[in-house]
């Protein structure tokens, strides 16, 4: 009888025990993370928080966009360039689009190879940086001439046109050339020289920006050293300006701005890729405000750092002012240009 | 009597056929398998185009320290002195200090190799796979650094547990002697 | 001769993914003034392919030895030695992949997808054992395969599990079979390998949950006789049923039964089968009229789970990837969610347009109701020959193992008296030599 009792006793534990490991072992097939949807349970030492720190005061954000962006018809896009006429001239896939303002296709014109900057005078004339060459078109779009290629390391990044001279940024040599207008080098401006206390372009990206500034003095981008450098044309560096920082007062990155403007009076619109935003400095490189920041700039998205390398090649966005103080964005992820004007105070 | 007998030839014919089908089924699928089949085997890659550096490969692989980590392709790398992948977004200084390094785990090395260039390279044998480096140098530098299956270690399971865990679809089956998807360097 | 551990990746030669086709243009690198050479990336060697030839030849050596142990030798001892044998070689040092488990995934992806192949190794650890079975019985399951060997290696009280709970229960393994083969099919997923309860133990590492999931099975299996193999093992209802129609099989005793009932109680994975009685006139006269009417019953079951199985495809079709990040795409499209996923960020990232991504889901879920009914229309099957086969009476003379659920353990022979006797003259014969 007692022994009968104990075989009971070890059948009930028995089922007891296979019972419990059986809804264990389904508790837990069902907590299986096999498709990833609990994420990686990494720590937070692990997260990249630059959203985080790139958060700025909205009250700082002094600009608002007008007007639907206008298409630039590239798939694409990589420079804007406003000329005296009310004209976009815009660089992208194997041509340049002329823009009329609302956006009206004006005319095209076809090139053999990727364009990367462009500049108009104020004759008309169309310069158009090739990867390793300059290419000058007239008011037609007729190729007027080439100028001799560079060599194979070259990579023009940006163009402008002064009154008597052509200014090209050389990315691939991290080089300013000053040329006359009829293609004829002058001078290479920005090269390492201790004498002259000229530390060198660092150039890490294809983006290396400049613009004459209304003083006369040249202004090129140092990238790697993310500020900007005031050059006289006889190529004496005078004074630079900017710091490193993902916060917004600062250049963020290994190497930034991608791209800037000057506006009239002397105050800079510059545009950094990456953690994309676009700010204003005054004249002196005090920091101002903000133009649009991530939120605004990058469609859909809250502030976010780009996830692949296409999305941040793609993410130097061209900036451009008219003499009204207007400011065009070249969105080269959507590919097109977007109209920013300042708010009005009160 | 005859009946019966009937019957259980009849059986036997009919286990017998069914029995020859099963070898001709076994042998016909495994003849189709193998008339498709290129002598290859299959290993586990990320696609670096792919990826978005969720951190998943840090907890997801059936090995305690993950089979991914990270690589540097060395002629995609700017050697940029201010280098969002091995600096902390907001550094203290610029100089190697564990303080001003991204990394959570000490991973990279920084090297001087002339002004104003410096060296980065991975410790293989520190580095967890979570991608916090491959976030900060595709966002604001070149993307020469990604992550890869490392198979050395990845014992290579025939559903990888990472590659169902992936967000972004980028692991797929290389065959074996193409084992890296390493990012091309169209200039070198 | 140490073989060289790196490989130096030339960059230029191995690496097709590109750049170029995306049409950018790559930046240059820095030039530098000092002699630094810029480094050359390595990238550890994968092991060499050989080691999945030694066991593919290690499988068919094991598969031949099991055969003859099992049903020439009849030695429990020495099939438990080989057993513990191919826990240690295909376990704990080949880490339990490849395994004919999961090969039966792999067979299936060969066969729907173009871009894939089967490598030759897994081909053979898939064929083998079923070609073992047609011929032998599951002389695999018995002595070879490490995950029967692991749980068989934990089995030490036994207790019996009805008939109807056994039967039920198995239709797990049909079910997991079914899914295991369309999520391959679909590219979905491999989720027989994903969820292996005991592939964890023999790496000595995995996810914990799965890791649990294997512990409960072993704890499970110390009373309950191989639950996975039993109740859970897709591979294991395909030999179930190539193994009804084996040339050769296991026998409880070695010559004639006699009836002595003694092996009764013996076999722990409820195998044997007592030998039948006749129907009863009036008894017989019902089964027939149930048989009619399971017979008619079996289109209505195979059409009710087709349709069933149909009706599930969007739930079916949520194991792909891609339809999930289609799903939440479209979720958060609608600002029907709040926020995003890694998913929903990458997908953004990649550039490619929701419509192309929702076209591809409609594509899939059409692919998976396709496949869902074709799984539903099986399980139908399944449960209409499981009923078919109950109503079913075979005429049995002896006490005989059921050659579909017989484990080829060979724990029944020494239960045998006709066994003793064989064994006896066994040594008497060594001992007239």
């Amino acid at each position: 009888m007692t022994q009968r009792q104990g075989k009971m006793d070890s059948g009930v534990i028995i089922t007891v025990l296979i019972c419990t490991a059986l809804l264990v072992a389904i508790g837990a097939v069902l907590l299986v993370d096999a498709t990833g949807r609990r994420g990686s349970g990494l720590s937070r030492v692990y997260e990249l928080d630059a959203v985080r720190l790139a958060s700025f005061d909205p009250n700082l954000i002094l600009y608002h966009e007008v007007g639907p962006p206008i298409a630039t018809g590239f798939e694409r896009s990589r420079a804007l360039a406003l000329g005296a006429n009310g004209r976009f001239y815009i660089a992208g896939d194997k041509a340049v689009h002329v823009l009329r303002d609302k956006g009206t296709l004006e005319q095209v014109i076809r090139l053999a190879s990727e364009p990367h900057c462009v500049a108009v005078s104020a004759e008309g004339r169309l310069y158009v940086g090739l990867r390793d060459h300059v290419a000058v078109f007239d008011e037609a779009g007729q190729r007027i001439v080439s100028w001799e290629p560079l060599g194979e390391r070259s990579f023009l990044s940006s163009i402008v046109v002064a009154r008597d001279d052509v200014f090209v940024a050389d990315a691939g040599h991290a080089v300013v050339l000053r040329y006359d207008k009829t293609g004829q080098l002058i001078r290479r401006i920005g090269e390492k020289d201790p004498d002259r206390d000229i530390p060198g372009f660092i150039v890490p990206s294809p983006y290396f920006d400049l613009a004459v500034a209304p003083d006369g003095l040249l202004r090129v981008v140092n990238p790697g050293r993310t500020r900007i450098e005031a050059y006289t044309f006889r190529g004496d560096l005078e004074f630079f300006w900017g710091q490193n920082s993902i916060r917004i007062e600062g250049f963020c990155g290994c190497c930034n701005p991608a791209n800037f403007a000057m506006l009239p009076d002397g105050r800079y619109v510059t545009a950094e890729k990456g953690l994309i935003r676009v700010k204003i400095y005054d004249a002196d490189g005090v920091f101002e405000g903000v133009v649009a920041g991530p939120d605004e700039l990058v469609v859909g998205g809250a502030a976010r750092v780009f996830l692949s390398v296409e999305d941040a090649e793609a993410s130097g966005f061209d900036v451009a002012v008219d003499p009204d103080g207007r400011i065009f964005v070249l969105d080269t992820i959507e590919n097109t240009v977007r109209l920013f004007v300042e708010r009005e105070k009160g | 009597m005859p009946q019966r007998n009937d019957d259980v030839t009849r059986r036997r014919l009919l286990r017998d056929g069914l029995w020859g089908a099963c070898l001709a089924g076994i042998g016909g699928v495994a003849g189709f398998a193998a008339h498709k089949g290129q002598k290859v085997d299959w290993l586990w890659q990320i696609d670096p185009y792919k990826c978005i550096a969720c951190g998943n490969c840090a907890t997801h692989c059936v090995l305690e320290e993950s089979a991914v980590k990270c690589t540097h392709v060395y002629g995609i790398c700017g050697y940029c002195e201010i280098c969002f992948g091995f600096f902390d977004p907001e550094p203290l200084a610029i100089n190697e200090g564990a303080e001003n390094q991204m990394c959570p785990t000490g991973a990279i090395e920084r090297k001087f190799v002339e002004e104003p260039y410096y060296e980065y390279s991975i410790s293989k044998s520190l580095c967890n796979g979570c991608g916090k480096c491959v976030k900060g140098c595709n966002a604001f530098g070149n993307g020469s650094l990604f992550l890869q299956v490392q198979h050395d270690r990845c014992v290579n399971c025939n559903q990888c547990a990472i590659a169902a865990a992936c967000p972004s679809q980028a692991f797929r089956r290389v065959p074996a002697d193409q084992p890296y998807l390493l990012k091309s360097v169209d200039h070198v | 001769m140490v073989r060289p551990r790196l490989i130096l990746v030339a960059l230029a030669a191995l690496l097709v993914v590109g750049v170029a086709a995306l049409g950018l243009e790559r930046f240059p690198p820095p030039e530098f003034e000092t002699d630094y050479v810029r480094p050359t990336t390595t990238a550890p060697n994968p092991p060499q392919g050989l080691w999945e030839y030694v066991d593919a030849g290690v499988l068919a050596v094991t598969l031949v030895l099991a055969t003859v142990l099992i049903l020439r030798t009849r030695n429990r001892k020495l099939i438990f030695a080989l057993m513990l044998f191919c826990l240690a070689y295909f376990g704990f040092f080949r880490n339990g992949c490849v395994c004919p488990i999961g090969a039966v995934q792999n067979v299936t992806l060969t066969i729907f997808d173009p871009g894939y192949a089967i490598p030759l190794a897994v081909l053979v650890f898939f064929a083998l054992p079923l070609v073992f079975t047609l011929f032998f019985g599951r002389v695999f399951c018995g002595a070879v395969c490490p995950l029967g060997a692991i749980q068989d290696a934990v089995l030490i009280h036994p207790v019996r599990v009805p008939r109807w709970l056994e039967s039920g229960l198995r239709l797990i393994a049909y079910l997991y079979l079914g899914a295991g083969v369309l999520f391959a099919a679909m590219g979905a997923m491999f989720v027989i390998c994903r969820y292996d309860p005991f592939v964890g133990f023999f790496r000595l590492s995995g996810n914990w949950e799965m890791l649990v999931v294997g512990a409960c099975l072993l704890l499970i299996g110390m009373f309950v006789g191989r639950p996975y193999c039993r109740f859970l093992c897709p591979y294991g209802v395909i030999l179930r049923q190539l193994s009804r129609l084996s040339r050769w099989r296991v026998t409880i005793t070695p010559t004639d039964c006699i009836q002595c009932h003694l092996c009764e109680d013996a076999c722990p994975f409820g195998a044997i089968r007592k030998p039948t009685e006749p129907w009863p006139n009036k008894e017989y006269q019902v089964a027939r009229r149930r048989l009619a009417f399971l017979l008619v019953l079996l289109p209505v079951l195979i059409g009710a789970g087709g349709w069933a199985g149909y009706e599930l495809r969007q739930w079916l079709a949520m194991v792909h990837p891609e339809v999930r990040l289609a799903q939440r795409i479209y979720l958060e499209e609608n600002a029907l969610v709040e926020g995003t996923i890694d998913a929903s960020d990458a997908f953004r990232a990649l550039g490619r347009s929701s419509d192309e991504l929702y076209a591809a889901a409609t594509q899939l879920r059409d692919r998976f109701g396709i496949g869902g009914a074709l799984l539903g229309a099986f399980v139908g099957c399944v449960i209409g020959g499981k009923l078919l086969s109950l109503s079913v009476k075979r005429r049995r003379t002896d006490y005989e193992p059921d050659p579909a659920s017989c484990l080829a353990c060979g724990r029944c022979y020494r239960y045998c008296p006709k066994e003793h006797e064989r064994l006896k003259r066994g040594r008497e014969g060594l001992v007239r030599h």
